[in-house]
């Protein structure tokens, strides 16, 4: 199964992501995680690194992130990740609610990172107003 | 192309837990499947797709299915509707 980390500004968006996603499977292994140690908006680095090592035992990790430096601090935290996890590891380019929606789903239904990571990602395109 | 017609008859209709159920249901076929109400038809494996359908308790739905296990989904997706996902 893979597993979700997902990455805002706010650990309140986080937290309430987590909360719709996992509507989606119980048994899908997601973590939310956001905010600074200093309890302002933001994302740290080492706090998302501790958040993917939480995941615990998957077959791959999908993040997904909110917007501006949550990219860059979550490109660095998986540079920190020790090699075997990296491998496991890819940042999505999805829409962060959306997305974690179709890749939870898609996870609950056994797919591959990779299979989860294309149906997120294609989350970009599609219509809410049918 | 095999296809039947089921009333959603449980309380949240098809909202976030039900359509997922759904979703994954139709994902353990080969087949292609899909939902349609008022015309409006989308892929039945695909979660943002049935949830923007927006089908609520009451509503009448077409399920259509295409592919060598077509009636196998089929009967498993009416399942699913008969027992109301597990709801109310």
């Amino acid at each position: 199964m893979v597993g979700i980390v997902i990455i805002s500004h706010s650990l309140k968006a986080a937290e309430g992501i987590k909360e719709i996603a996992q509507q989606m499977g119980r048994e899908v292994p997601i973590v939310a995680v956001g905010g600074t140690t200093d309890g302002d908006l933001g994302t740290e680095p080492l706090a998302i690194k501790e958040a993917i090592e939480r995941v615990g035992e998957v077959d791959g990790v999908l993040l997904l992130v909110d917007l501006g430096s949550a990219v860059m601090n979550t490109q660095m935290a998986v540079e920190m990740l020790e090699d075997e996890l990296q491998r496991r590891v890819v940042l999505c380019n999805a829409p962060i609610l959306e997305g974690a929606v179709v890749a939870a789903v898609e996870s609950a239904m056994g797919h591959t990172l990779d299979q989860v990571r294309r149906a997120a990602e294609g989350a970009a395109q599609m219509e809410k107003l049918l | 192309m095999p296809e039947i017609v089921v009333e959603i008859k449980n309380k949240s209709g098809l909202h976030l837990r039900p359509a997922a159920e759904f979703v994954k249901k139709a994902g353990e076929f080969q087949a292609d499947i899909t939902l349609e109400r008022d015309g409006k038809s989308v892929n039945a494996k695909s979660i943002l797709h049935v949830q923007a359908l927006g089908v609520r308790q009451g509503m009448t739905v077409k399920i259509r299915a295409e592919g060598e296990d077509a009636e196998e989904a089929l009967a498993a997706l009416e399942e699913l509707v008969y027992n109301k996902f597990g709801e109310e």
